[in-house]
Parts: C-alpha cells; sequence; structure tokens
C-alpha cells in the first residue's frame, strides 16, 4: 500500500490533475489503516496488560499452593509427634511402673540383707568363744539386742529331763519362775515335744510368766539339751518380724551347738580335742 | 560425694559388727569403732568425726556422759550424735536428747532405720 501511495504522489508530482475522488479514497484507505494499527496496538497493550495480570495471578495461586503444601506438611509432622509424644508417654509409664516395681525390690532386698547381717552376726557371735559363760552371755545379747526380748530365761535340760535348770535369767530377778511352774507350764510342754511355741497374734511386750510370747528348744540333733523362754519383750517391740522366727530357728540350733562345745570344752579342762577325735570323718 | 567418717561407740562386740554392717551400705563413709566412751573419746581426740552413733549403757564411760564430752568439745561441739539404746522407755532417750544427741534408735536396731537416720543427718540425698 505505501508503495502504491508513493507511486500516486510521483505520478501527481509528474502528471498533475488526477482524480481527486480516487485520492480521496486512497488516503482514506491509509487513513483507516493507521486507526486500524492504533486499534491493534492498543489491543496489544490490553492483551499484555491481562497478561501480566494472569501471570501475576498466577503467581499468586502457586504460592497459595505451595503454603497449602506446606501446612500438609505441618499438619503430617503434627500427626507424627503427636503419636511420639503418646508413644513417649506410654514409655514413661512403663519406666514408672519398672521404676516403682525396682524400688519395692530395692527395700524387699535391703531387708532380707538386714535380716541376714542380723543373723550372721547372731551366728558368728554364738560361735566366737568357748567359755560357757561367754556362750550364755552371747545368747542373751541376741534375744536382747537383736530379739528385743526384756524379760526371758534359757534352761537347760537336768535330772534326765525332769526339771529345767536356768543358765541365764534376764528381767524376772535372779530367781525367775519356780522349776514346778516351768516343769508344768508352757516351758516344760516345748522341754518334753522339742515342739517351738511362738503367739505370733497377741502384742509379746504384754506378755508374761504365764503368758509367754515365745519358746523354742534348744536342739542338737533330736537331742532336747535346753529351751529358751521368751516370756515379755521390750514396750517398743509389739510383733515379732520373720527375721525373729530366723533368729529363733538360728539359736534353736546354734546356741545348743555352741553351750554343750563349751560345756565339753570346760569339762575337759579346757584342753582341745588332737586330730585322732575325728578319726577317719575326713576320707 | 565427699567422704564421710563415723564413730561407733558400742560394748557389745555383737552390735556394733551389726551397726558396722549397716553403716557398710552407705557410700563414701568410713567407720571407726570403740569399746565404751572412754576409748570413744581417745578417737575423738585424734580425728575429726562426721557423726557418732553412741550406745548408753556401757561400762567405764556410759553414753550420756559421752555426749557431755563431746559438746563440750570444740571440734565436734556441732558434730551429729545418733544414740542407740535398749530403752523402751524415754527416761535416757530425752536426758541424750537435752545433753545435745540429735537422734536415736531404739534396739533391736533395724539397718535400714540405722541407714536413713545417718544420711538425714550428714544430709545424703
Amino acid at each position: 500500500m505505501g508503495y502504491r501511495m508513493a507511486e500516486d504522489r510521483k505520478n501527481r508530482s509528474d502528471a498533475p490533475g488526477h482524480d481527486l475522488g480516487l485520492e480521496r479514497d486512497q488516503f482514506l484507505r491509509a487513513f483507516k489503516g493507521a486507526q486500524l494499527s492504533k486499534e491493534f496496538v492498543e489491543e496489544f497493550e490490553g492483551l499484555q496488560r491481562r497478561l501480566n495480570d494472569l501471570q501475576a495471578e498466577n503467581g499468586r495461586l502457586r504460592a497459595a499452593i505451595e503454603a497449602d503444601d506446606a501446612i500438609r506438611d505441618l499438619l503430617r509432622k503434627i500427626e507424627a509427634l503427636e503419636a511420639e509424644k503418646r508413644e513417649l508417654l506410654s514409655h514413661h509409664r512403663r519406666v514408672e511402673e519398672l521404676t516403682s516395681d525396682f524400688n519395692a525390690r530395692f527395700h524387699e532386698m535391703e531387708d532380707d540383707f538386714a535380716n541376714l547381717a542380723n543373723l550372721f552376726v547372731a551366728s558368728n557371735s554364738l560361735h566366737s568363744s568357748l567359755s560357757p559363760r561367754a556362750v550364755t552371755r552371747r545368747i542373751t545379747e541376741v534375744l536382747e539386742q537383736l530379739v528385743g526380748a526384756e524379760q526371758f530365761g534359757v534352761y537347760l535340760v537336768a535330772n534326765g529331763g525332769r526339771t529345767l535348770a536356768p543358765i541365764a535369767v534376764v528381767g524376772l530377778g535372779k530367781e525367775g519362775p519356780s522349776p514346778e511352774l516351768l516343769a508344768s507350764g508352757a516351758v516344760g510342754h516345748v522341754a518334753r515335744t522339742g515342739q517351738a511355741r511362738i503367739d505370733d497374734e497377741s502384742d509379746p511386750s504384754v506378755g508374761g510368766v504365764e503368758k509367754p510370747a515365745a519358746i523354742f528348744p534348744l536342739q542338737i540333733d533330736d537331742n532336747i539339751v535346753g529351751v529358751v523362754a521368751i516370756f515379755k519383750s521390750f514396750a517398743q517391740k509389739t510383733r515379732f518380724s520373720t527375721v525373729d522366727f530366723e533368729l529363733f530357728k538360728l539359736l534353736g540350733q546354734h546356741a545348743a551347738a555352741a553351750l554343750m562345745s563349751s560345756g565339753l570344752y570346760a569339762q575337759a579342762e579346757r584342753k582341745l580335742p588332737g586330730p585322732e577325735v575325728f578319726g577317719d570323718t575326713g576320707r | 560425694m565427699a567422704d564421710f567418717t563415723c564413730l561407733v561407740v558400742e560394748d557389745s562386740p555383737m552390735m556394733r559388727q551389726l551397726i558396722v554392717f549397716a553403716l557398710g551400705r552407705i557410700k563414701d563413709l568410713h567407720v571407726t569403732e570403740a569399746d565404751d566412751g572412754v576409748d570413744g573419746l581417745r578417737k575423738l581426740a585424734s580425728s575429726r568425726y562426721d557423726i557418732i552413733l553412741t550406745d548408753i549403757n556401757m561400762p567405764i564411760m556410759d553414753g550420756l556422759k559421752l555426749i557431755q564430752r563431746v559438746r563440750n568439745d570444740p571440734t565436734h561441739r556441732e558434730t551429729p550424735i545418733v544414740v542407740i539404746t535398749t530403752e523402751g522407755g524415754s527416761a535416757d532417750r530425752d536426758r541424750a536428747i537435752r545433753l545435745g544427741a540429735n537422734a536415736y534408735i531404739t534396739k533391736p536396731i533395724q539397718a535400714p532405720k540405722v541407714i536413713a537416720t545417718v544420711k538425714e543427718l550428714l544430709k545424703i540425698g
């Protein structure tokens, strides 16, 4: 179109007097083309703006989607953490239970240890001397200080089993209960039968000669050599414990052996036996 | 934990052995034994102790006299004293507390009670 206009202008300058109507049509066509171009440009600019807007919108939407993903991630993490928390709480409860069991067991073991220590010390004490006086004193020590006996007597079977001879009476004056009372009562019964009689339901601190708290035999194998009678315990000792029963058993066996050994040693004028006494026991 | 020293004054070898057994359960506690009050004073004169456990009824010098002497000793004036006694009654125990004893344990002794009392006075957790 531009080439044609240039041609027209050329023709006009070279040959004036062309048809004005044609020229006008040509001008109008050129003018409309320019207007159209302007409209195209404007439309293009509008489209460009729209594109920019859409790109911006797209960016915003992308960001929102990414934010939603982040929230979903966070929610997943929260769920995982909640599950972990539940697991930890459950684990904590299990550990607490175990700790509680452990503590209870620890206290039990401490008590067992204390009881074993009492038994060891008592046994060790009984066998640490060959003097009848010292052995007797140690028996009374065990009864006083480990069992907590306040009134008690240690008796040996005498006269072929018919009477009980006191070798230690504590808390009852020198004599203590009469031999007749002893022989005819519960003490005599234990001496005859070898069956211990321990009142584990009553308070031993309110006992007495008529109602002994505990009576147990002193035995070597099946031979009853004596009896220990605890008539009354100290005020703070209101019941016998497990270790007391163990101490009664230990005294029943070890005190008898310690007493008889010390008696035989004294009878032999403190002369220790030679190896011949043991014969061939070691072979 | 720092080491602690303890003096046990008891005339009965059996009770001493039992108390030492119990105290052996306390970590880093070093125990010295004395037969009676006089022996106890002799040991207190030659060393410093963090705690003293003493029987009341002893020959030569009883626990009450020992407490009086310890409370007049500048080195051990503040040392905690635990009285161990067979007495169920409160007379001797009260007298011991008036003289400056910090705690008492009645016989027959229980190892856990001995351990707890000593730990409390030494502020061992």
